[in-house]
């Protein structure tokens, strides 16, 4: 792990599960419910995810990219700080503060090539000025944590390699999630494993009787992980949809 | 600057006082910070527009400067848009350790050298453990605050270096403090590289002058070995395999202590395991803090009781432009700035002196620390000898093709600059 997590600020920052998923009142006046709420975070982490995939950056940027949007709207609202742009915006910075800077230019010829809705076209400047709102928003920390790395060495621990790819698309899809905003980083890579695990067949028990991890922490964020499958098949381009055109609307 | 300026407040907090510099992304001035009564340093980031956003090197140190809080390293204390432009309130600092050393009027005792030293270690100790490298550690950007505190400043070129296989620059530190392996172009290097500079400030605090003052990269290198000799193969295996590797004439290491005739023993031999060629042979910053220099007597100095130069007067330092001397070291990327007005350098008068002097001090061995006057401590001979064609003893030679080859991958490098 790079960096000791327990003296971070990441660690420090750590959030109540209930204080993750609050509506801010612009939003709430707005008739945004808590599931819309997550929905368009939901839809902006993939939005994050497909720019990435344009502008062809790590992992690792693509998830503290997200991070940071997740943190902004545990400050700001979204009728404040328009998801669309704040999206991109996090994208770039994240980009920076982990050492793999993204052209602004780049990302708004993707954002054009992604989405022909007007509603998501923002330019160069756009983007330049939400970053600045976004450092403040972050208070200006940046130095993020990710279960990447703890899940690359717990599954060597476990002799458990061979699920690395699986285990691997679990940690990403937790990004759809708060969990990065709530649960210590390695718990959530823990999570994971436990989930495969159970999935494959493979018993793990003693392995994790060994670490000195609370179990019952870790069982919680899987049931979390799973919940969010199972709730999925539930989610439409249209409620999307729906849930940001309230945003635009006057209380 | 009008009386407007002066009374109105920024971001409602504080109250601008005069420009103390202007650096490589914006103007540093002095402020009052109204709400603690604290006098602090405010760096202006000028944003350019539809340009690339926050200056990359001021988010780096923002990043790294949030997550690290010590007494010996500078405090970010808040960072605020103003006008468009970002602001970083630093803890304002009176002196640097550069000033400190060129000042002719300034003694340091042995105690005031060692104290001076751990407070470094100590800073650097933090940034290793959080594992995060400065990479541009020299006497100024080492602050020094009302109290004599030292603080690492500049986190600029500081980088988080956990992932073991990420490729770094090489082209970090100013050159006169940058480690060998630095010079060969490794792009895997770790906390090491650090402790190599903290060696060369170690040098300069007992020579009062900057240790070993190439001018290329290659003259580096070879004012390197001219003070430890040439490395071998046994002593520093991987040598071979580094990018940039030449071949040098080989030159024998002459005693340590003919370089540093009046430092004592464990002096001496704390800098001889910080010098260590071999990147995973030399010494940590941990185990230098731990090294019996610092508990042997004297013991350091309290940092309230350290010499500083007298307080400059306000006026003075209000214009300061981008400033680098002729003869400093060179630094690469990105270009740096220079924060205050150093006081006039007395290297070069010194170094011919000391070449004229050279062979009647070599062998002149000198006892018991402390016991010497400032002006003796200056003394004690040079390694740069290239300036005045004096005649170089045991000058390191590389050949004309591998010159010109290696000046064209410098060029080249300089053009595109990371």
């Amino acid at each position: 792990m790079a960096a000791n997590f327990w003296t971070s600020t990441h660690y420090k920052q750590l959030l109540d599960p209930e204080d993750a998923d609050v509506v801010h009142p612009p939003d709430r006046e707005r008739g945004i419910t808590v599931e819309d709420f997550k929905l368009i975070k939901m839809q902006m982490a993939n939005y994050i995810w497909k720019l990435a995939q344009s502008v062809k950056v790590r992992q690792r940027v693509i998830a503290t990219a997200v991070t940071y949007m997740r943190r902004v709207y545990t400050r700001k609202s979204m009728s404040e700080y328009d998801p669309r742009l704040v999206a991109p915006a996090c994208l770039y910075l994240a980009a920076k503060a982990e050492e793999s800077t993204v052209q602004a230019k780049a990302l708004a010829f993707y954002i054009r090539k992604i989405y022909s809705d007007e509603k998501y076209r923002y330019e160069v400047k756009d983007i330049l000025e939400m970053e600045m709102k976004i450092l403040e928003a972050l208070n200006y920390y940046l130095v993020v944590f990710h279960p990447y790395r703890s899940l690359t060495h717990l599954l060597q621990d476990a002799g458990m390699e061979e699920m690395t790819q699986f285990t691997w698309g679990l940690v990403n899809d937790t990004y759809k999630m708060d969990l990065i905003l709530v649960h210590p980083p390695h718990l959530i890579a823990l999570a994971c494993i436990y989930i495969a695990s159970v999935y494959k067949d493979k018993d793990t028990t003693s392995w994790f009787e060994e670490l000195r991890v609370d179990m019952n922490v870790v069982k919680n964020i899987a049931v979390e992980i799973l919940d969010f499958y199972e709730n999925r098949t539930s989610i439409s381009e249209e409620r999307v949809h729906a849930a940001l055109n309230k945003l635009a609307m006057k209380p | 600057m009008t009386e407007m300026d002066l009374s109105k407040k920024v971001a409602d907090r504080y109250l601008k006082r005069e420009v103390l510099g202007e650096g490589t992304y914006g103007v540093v001035y002095k402020a009052i910070d109204t709400k603690t009564g604290q006098v602090v340093a405010i760096k202006k980031i000028r944003i350019g527009k539809q340009k690339e956003g926050v200056n990359f090197t001021a988010l780096r140190e923002i990043k790294l400067l949030k997550e690290i809080k010590d007494p010996n390293i500078i405090e970010l204390i808040d960072a605020f848009p103003h006008k468009g432009n970002l602001h970083l309130v630093f803890e304002f600092m009176e002196t640097d350790l550069e000033a400190v050393i060129r000042d002719r009027n300034i003694f340091l005792s042995p105690a005031d050298i060692k104290s001076y030293l751990q407070m470094t270690l100590k800073g650097l100790a933090v940034c290793h453990k959080k594992w995060v490298l400065h990479r541009d550690m020299k006497p100024n950007n080492l602050l020094i605050g009302p109290n004599g505190q030292l603080k690492l400043a500049d986190f600029g070129l500081a980088r988080i270096f956990g992932s073991p296989d990420r490729r770094f620059t090489h082209q970090v530190f100013a050159r006169w403090y940058r480690a060998p392996e630095l010079l060969f172009g490794t792009k895997q290097y770790g906390p090491a590289v650090d402790v190599w500079a903290a060696a060369c400030i170690f040098a300069e605090l007992l020579l009062r002058r900057p240790f070993l003052q190439g001018s290329s990269d290659i003259d580096q290198l070879g004012k390197i070995f001219a003070a430890f000799g040439t490395p071998t193969a046994s002593q520093w295996p991987d040598m071979v395999y580094l990018p940039d590797y030449v071949e040098y004439q080989y030159v024998p290491a002459p005693p340590l202590r003919s370089l540093f005739p009046m430092t004592s023993d464990d002096a001496l031999d704390l800098l001889a395991k910080m010098f260590t060629y071999d990147p995973k042979n030399r010494i940590s910053v941990q185990q230098a803090i731990e090294h019996r220099y610092f508990s042997s007597a004297p013991l350091p100095t309290v940092p309230d009781k350290l010499p500083r130069p007298a307080p400059k007067r306000e006026s003075v330092n209000s214009k300061t432009s981008d400033f680098n001397p002729p003869e400093g070291p060179t630094v690469l990327s990105p270009p740096r700035k220079s924060r205050r007005v150093m006081p006039e350098r007395e290297g070069f008068e010194g170094n011919a002196y000391q070449n004229d002097k050279f062979d009647d001090h070599v062998s002149e061995v000198r006892t018991g620390p402390g016991e010497h006057t400032s002006r003796n401590e200056q003394v004690p001979m040079s390694l740069d000898f290239s300036i005045f064609g004096a005649r170089p003893p045991n000058r390191p030679t590389i050949n004309s093709a591998d010159r010109t080859h290696l000046k064209r991958k410098l060029d080249l490098e300089f053009q595109h600059p990371e």
